[in-house]
C-alpha cells in the first residue's frame, strides 16, 4: 500500500509511494478508452496514401454495405467547422492532401475490426502532385521564421563573432545532424467523444485537459462550458500529447454527426508515426573559436530544421547555445524548411535535446583541440551571468554537477587518449556531457482549496499526470501549503471541471501548478485561519513572480557515460551511466529519480536507436513500429546512479524547485557520443549511432 | 473470417485439404502481426494449438524430430545439450513471452531470411517433415526454403516439423542486432562441427534472399583441418586460416541494404561472426567437448 503518513508542514522532499499506484496495478484507473460510456461505436480513420494532391473520388459503397457501419465521413459529408485557421484542425475540410498519412476520413461502426475492415473497402482516386518530404542543408527554399518555440528570437548576435572567429587560436567548424524521431508514448493517442444535446465530452489522453477544450472549443465554434475535458490517468506524453492533434478533431466531428453515441477513437501504434507529432531533423553547423589557454572567444550555432507545409512549428535548436557558456562573440541561428510532411511538434526538450547534442559533442572535439579536459574545459568557460538576459542566475551550479559527477564516475583515472583502452574485444571509453533546462513559466492555472471536515481539505486543480507522479507529488505540496499531512489532503486533477491549469508542457506542470495551490493555500489560511468551517472555500490565480525580473532561472545538470565498442562489429554497450543535477529543490525522490533515469535512458535511445526514416519516394516513415523504431530494451540499459546537488534556490518559486521531467534527455546523448569517440576514436556527429557508421574501425 | 480449430494432426491435415487458402496458426507472432497490418486477411485460419501430435518431440535413430508446436521455450528447455546451437538461437528470438509462444515451425512457415531458428537448421542438415492426407515428405532445409519468404509447402500441406542430427560436436550461433534483446537479426551466424563426419556446417542468416550456406568456406576449413591433421590432434586453427575462413563466409552472402543495415556493414560482420563461432566452438572441441 502507498504511504500516506509523515508529519505536517514536511511532505516536500519525502519519497512518498505513488498515491495512485495501488489504482493503476489493479487496472482501477481508467485510461482515456477506458472510461465506461452506454453502446459506444468505434473509429477508424481514412489515412492519405500520397504526399501531396486533391481527392478526386471517393467510392464508399462496398464499406457503407457492411454489416454493422454506421457512416463514413469524408470531406463530402464533415460538417464545416467553425475556425479553420489552423489547418492543422482543419480535418475533412477539403479535397486537399498536405502529407501522407493526414486523415481523409473515417468509418464509424459498431466494432473497431468492422470499422477497420470496412476502412480498407472505401476507395479513393487522388490527382497527385510531386512533393518533397526530405531536408537537407542545401535547400534554396529555407526561411527564417518570425520566432522559434517557446517564443525565442529566431536570430541573435553579440559582439562580432565573424572578427573574433576569425583571429581564433584554435578553431572548430562541424555539422551534427539528428534524425526525425516519434514521442511514441505507451498508451496511444486516445478520444472518446460524447456529443448530446449541444455538450461534447471528451475522454482524452492529453497532457492538458484545459488547453483541449480551449481547441476544440475555439475550432467547432462552441463556448467552453459546453466542452468538457477528462484525463485523469495519462500513458505518458513526452509531448505529443501537448498540443490537441487532428485525432481529437476527427473523434469530435464524429461524434456531431452521430449525436448520442460515443466515439471511441485510439491510434494504432503505426498510426502515432503519421500525424500526432514528431521531432523534426535537424542540421546544425557550431562553430567554436578559443584562445591559446582554452577560453571560448567566439560561438556560433546555426540550426536548420523542418516544418509542414500546412503549420509552422519552428524547433529552437540554438537556444541553449546562447546562454550555455561564456565567449565574447555568439550568434545563433535558425532556418526552417516547409515540406510536404506531418506537423512536427513538441518532443521531451524540444530544442535543448537536439541542440545540446551538437553543442556538447562540439565542446568535446573543441577541449581535445585545445588540449584539455572536457570538464576543466567547460569549468574555464563556465559564464558569470546570463548572457542572454544579462542577469545573474537564481542558482547556476553546472560546476557542482561535473566535479560530483566525475567522482561518483571516477573520472580522475580516465587516460584522455582515445582508443586507449581495451578489454578483449571491446574498445572502452568514456564521456561527459553538460546539461541545462530553462524554468518556464505559463499562465493561467487557479486552485481550489476547500476544508471539508474532520481535519480534511479538498484541493482542485485541472492539472495533467501523464505518468510523472503529479498526484503524488501536487498532494505533498498541498500538504506542505496548508501545513498538514499528506493523508489530509483530497486531491483532484485532470478535469475541466476543475479550475482551470496550464499544459503539462516545458518541464513547467510543478512549478506553476505547485505555485497555484501555494497561493490558494495562503489565501484560504488568511481568510479561514487555522480551523476553518467546514465548507469553507477559496479560488485562487497563479501569483506573479517579479524575481523572475531579476533573475535567470535554469536547470542544470552533468552526464558521464561509459561506451564499450566491439573492435570488430562495433556494436555499441553503454555498460553505466552517471548524472547528477541542480534543479533546486526535489518534490519527490522517488518519482524524480524515475524522471532522471527515464530522461536519462531517452537521451541513450536518441543516441543509439531511434530514427523514424523516410521513403522520400512516398513520405512516410517506413519504420512504424516497435519492432524496427528501436527504442532500448532492459538489455540495453546498464547502470544509470542518479544523485542531485542540495541547491538552495529561494527565488524560482514557493516550493524551490525547477522542472525536471525534460532536462535528462538533454545532452545525455553526447555524453554517449562522447564516450563512444573515447573508446574508438572515431567521431558520429550523425545520431543515432549505428555500427556502420562506426566502421571500419 | 472463419477459424478452424482441429483437435488432431489427421483433423488439421483433413481442414487443410479441404480449404488450402486456410492458413496454419501457432504461437501467431507472425501470423497475427500480418492480419493485424492488414497485410493478409485469410479466409481460413487453421488453429493448431489443440493439436497435440505436434507439440512432442522425439529421439529417432541418433536424430531428434521436433513437432512444428515446439516452442522456443521448449528447445531452450529441453534440448539445450543435444541441439545447442538451435537453443542459442532459440535465446536471441523476442522476448521471454514470444519465447513462449512461437516456434520453429512458424520460423520455417515464414521463410523469412531473418528467421533466427533457420541457420542451426541449415548447418545441421535438418530435413522438414511435411504432410498431407496424401501422406509425409521429407526435404531439406536448404531446399525447403526457396526464397524470401518462400518455400516448396504445397497448398494442401502442413509443417509436421523438422528432423535434425543431435550434435555431434560444438556448436555455435552469433547474432548482430541494434539492439539487445527483442530484436529482428541484423544478420547471424550458426556453425556446427560434426567431428565423425570430419565436417563443418555453416549458415549465413539475413544477409541473402535466404539463409545460405558458405559452402567454400566450409570446404576450405575443412581441408585446413584434414591437413594439419587437426581433427586427431585437436591443435589450433591457424589465424590466418581464421581470418580466410571469415573471408570466404563474406564471399557466400549476398545482402542488402536496409533500414537495420548497409549491405557493407552485414557483409563485414558475418565474416566477424564466422571467424568467431569457428574459433569459439573449435576451443570447445579441443577442451574435449
Amino acid at each position: 500500500m502507498s504511504m500516506i503518513t509523515g508529519a505536517p508542514g514536511r511532505a516536500i522532499g519525502t519519497p512518498l509511494d505513488r498515491i495512485d499506484g495501488p489504482q493503476k496495478v489493479t487496472g482501477e484507473a481508467p485510461y482515456a478508452y477506458e472510461h465506461h460510456v452506454e453502446s459506444p461505436l468505434y473509429l477508424y480513420p481514412l489515412q492519405s496514401d500520397i504526399a501531396r494532391g486533391r481527392i478526386t473520388h471517393i467510392d464508399a459503397s462496398a464499406a457503407e454495405a457492411l454489416p454493422g457501419v454506421v457512416i463514413v465521413i469524408t470531406h463530402e459529408n464533415a460538417p464545416r467547422l467553425a475556425d479553420t485557421s489552423d489547418k492543422e484542425y482543419a480535418v475533412l475540410q477539403s479535397e486537399e492532401v498536405a502529407f501522407r498519412g493526414q486523415f481523409i476520413g473515417a468509418v464509424v461502426a459498431e466494432t473497431f475490426e468492422t470499422a477497420r475492415h470496412a476502412a480498407h473497402l472505401v476507395e479513393i482516386s487522388y490527382d497527385e502532385e510531386p512533393h518533397d518530404a526530405v531536408l537537407r542543408a542545401d535547400r534554396d527554399d529555407l526561411y527564417v521564421p518570425e520566432q522559434v518555440n517557446a517564443g525565442f528570437p529566431t536570430d541573435t548576435e553579440e559582439g562580432d563573432f565573424e572578427v573574433a572567429y576569425a583571429s581564433a587560436a584554435v578553431k572548430l567548424d562541424e555539422t551534427y545532424t539528428t534524425p526525425m524521431e516519434h514521442n511514441n508514448p505507451m498508451e496511444p493517442h486516445t478520444t472518446v467523444a460524447v456529443w448530446r444535446e449541444g455538450d461534447l465530452t471528451l475522454y482524452e489522453s492529453t497532457q492538458g485537459a484545459h488547453p483541449v477544450r480551449r481547441t476544440v472549443a475555439q475550432v467547432f465554434g462552441l463556448d467552453q462550458k459546453r466542452v468538457n475535458v477528462v484525463a485523469p490517468y495519462v500513458g505518458g506524453g513526452f509531448g505529443s500529447k501537448g498540443l490537441p492533434h487532428a485525432n481529437t478533431i476527427l473523434a469530435a466531428l464524429a461524434a456531431q454527426m452521430i449525436e448520442g453515441r460515443p466515439i471511441k477513437f485510439a491510434l494504432t501504434r503505426q498510426q502515432m508515426f503519421s500525424c500526432v507529432g514528431y521531432r523534426t531533423p535537424t542540421i546544425q553547423r557550431i562553430r567554436l573559436g578559443a584562445d591559446e589557454e582554452g577560453h571560448l572567444t567566439a560561438i556560433s550555432h546555426d540550426a536548420i530544421v523542418q516544418t509542414a507545409k500546412i503549420k509552422e512549428f519552428a524547433e529552437q535548436a540554438a537556444v541553449a547555445t546562447r546562454m550555455m557558456y561564456a565567449t565574447e562573440s555568439r550568434r545563433t541561428t535558425h532556418r526552417v524548411a516547409a515540406l510536404d510532411v506531418a506537423v512536427p511538434s513538441w518532443m521531451r526538450a524540444p530544442g535543448e535535446a537536439p541542440g545540446m547534442f551538437a553543442l556538447e559533442s562540439a565542446m568535446d572535439e573543441m577541449a581535445i583541440a585545445c588540449g584539455l579536459d572536457p570538464i576543466e574545459f567547460r569549468i574555464r568557460n563556465e559564464p558569470e551571468i546570463d548572457a542572454e538576459t544579462g542577469l545573474p542566475y537564481s542558482s547556476r551550479n553546472l560546476v557542482a554537477c561535473l566535479r560530483e559527477g566525475a567522482r561518483r564516475f571516477g573520472w580522475e583515472s580516465r587516460d584522455s587518449t582515445p582508443r586507449a583502452r581495451r578489454e578483449g574485444r571491446w574498445l572502452v571509453g568514456s564521456g561527459v556531457a553538460s546539461s541545462t533546462y530553462p524554468v518556464f513559466r505559463l499562465p493561467g492555472s487557479r486552485a481550489r482549496v476547500r476544508y471539508e471536515g474532520e481535519g480534511r481539505y479538498a484541493v482542485e486543480i485541472g492539472a495533467a499526470d501523464i505518468g510523472t507522479g503529479t498526484w503524488t507529488t501536487l498532494t505533498q505540496i498541498a500538504a506542505d501549503a496548508l501545513g498538514v499531512g499528506v493523508g489530509e489532503i483530497g486531491l483532484r486533477i485532470g478535469d475541466t471541471t476543475l479550475p482551470q491549469a496550464s499544459v503539462e508542457g516545458g518541464s513547467t506542470g510543478i512549478t506553476m501548478w505547485g505555485s497555484t495551490i501555494f497561493e490558494a493555500a495562503r489565501v484560504f489560511r488568511e481568510r479561514h485561519g487555522q480551523n476553518p468551517s467546514e465548507g469553507d472555500e477559496v479560488e485562487a490565480g497563479t501569483p506573479e513572480n517579479p524575481e523572475t525580473e531579476n533573475y535567470a532561472m535554469h536547470a542544470f545538470g552533468a552526464y558521464f557515460a561509459e561506451a564499450r565498442v566491439d573492435a570488430d562489429t562495433a556494436e555499441v554497450r553503454i555498460p553505466r551511466m552517471t548524472g547528477v543535477f541542480a534543479v533546486g529543490r526535489i518534490i519527490n525522490a522517488k518519482t524524480a529519480r524515475s524522471q532522471f533515469i527515464g530522461g536519462m535512458t531517452m537521451g541513450l535511445s536518441m543516441a543509439l536507436h531511434e530514427e523514424s526514416v523516410v521513403d522520400p519516394r512516398f513520405g512516410h516513415v517506413v519504420n512504424h513500429d516497435f519492432a524496427e523504431y528501436h527504442i532500448p530494451t532492459n538489455a540495453d540499459v546498464g547502470e544509470i546512479e542518479v544523485s542531485w546537488i542540495e541547491e538552495e534556490d529561494p527565488h524560482v518559486n514557493p516550493m524551490g524547485s525547477k522542472g525536471i521531467g525534460e532536462i535528462g534527455i538533454v545532452g545525455s546523448s553526447a555524453a554517449v557520443a562522447n564516450a563512444v569517440y573515447h573508446a574508438t576514436g572515431v567521431r558520429v556527429r550523425d545520431l543515432p549511432i549505428t555500427p556502420d557508421k562506426l566502421l571500419p574501425l | 473470417m472463419e477459424f478452424l480449430q482441429p483437435a488432431t494432426w489427421r483433423e488439421a491435415l483433413e481442414a487443410k485439404s479441404a480449404h488450402h487458402e486456410a492458413v496454419p496458426i501457432f504461437g501467431g507472432t507472425d501470423v497475427m502481426v500480418e492480419m493485424n497490418f492488414d497485410r493478409r486477411r485469410p479466409g481460413y485460419v487453421l488453429d493448431l494449438t489443440r493439436v497435440p501430435e505436434i507439440q512432442v518431440w522425439e529421439r529417432e535413430n541418433g536424430k531428434f524430430r521436433v513437432g512444428a508446436g515446439v516452442t522456443y521455450t521448449r528447445i531452450i528447455t529441453d534440448l539445450k545439450n543435444e541441439l545447442p546451437a538451435l537453443a542459442m538461437a532459440s535465446r536471441t528470438v523476442g522476448s521471454p513471452q514470444i519465447r513462449n509462444r512461437g516456434t520453429v515451425g512458424g520460423n520455417l512457415g515464414t521463410s523469412s531470411p531473418a528467421g533466427d531458428a533457420l541457420p542451426p537448421l541449415y548447418a545441421s542438415d535438418a530435413e522438414v517433415e511435411l504432410a498431407s492426407v496424401e501422406g509425409i515428405r521429407r526435404v531439406p532445409v536448404g531446399e525447403f526454403v526457396t526464397g524470401p519468404k518462400r518455400n516448396v509447402l504445397r497448398r494442401e500441406e502442413l509443417i509436421w516439423g523438422f528432423i535434425i542430427p543431435e550434435a555431434e560436436g560444438p556448436q555455435q550461433y552469433a547474432k548482430i542486432g541494434t539492439r539487445n534483446a527483442m530484436v529482428i537479426a541484423v544478420c547471424s551466424f550458426g556453425l556446427a562441427l560434426h567431428p565423425a563426419r570430419r565436417k563443418v556446417g555453416t549458415c549465413i542468416g539475413s544477409a541473402a534472399p535466404t539463409p545460405v550456406r558458405a559452402k567454400e568456406a566450409e570446404e576450405f576449413i575443412e581441408g585446413v583441418l584434414a591437413e594439419g591433421d587437426l581433427w586427431e590432434t585437436r591443435g589450433a586453427i591457424s589465424e590466418a586460416a581464421l581470418r580466410r575462413f571469415g573471408e570466404m563466409v563474406e564471399m557466400s552472402a549476398r545482402p542488402i541494404s536496409d533500414v537495420r543495415g548497409t549491405a557493407e556493414y552485414r557483409r563485414r560482420a558475418v565474416g566477424v561472426l564466422a571467424r568467431r563461432t569457428l574459433s569459439w566452438a573449435w576451443a570447445e572441441y579441443r577442451d574435449g567437448r
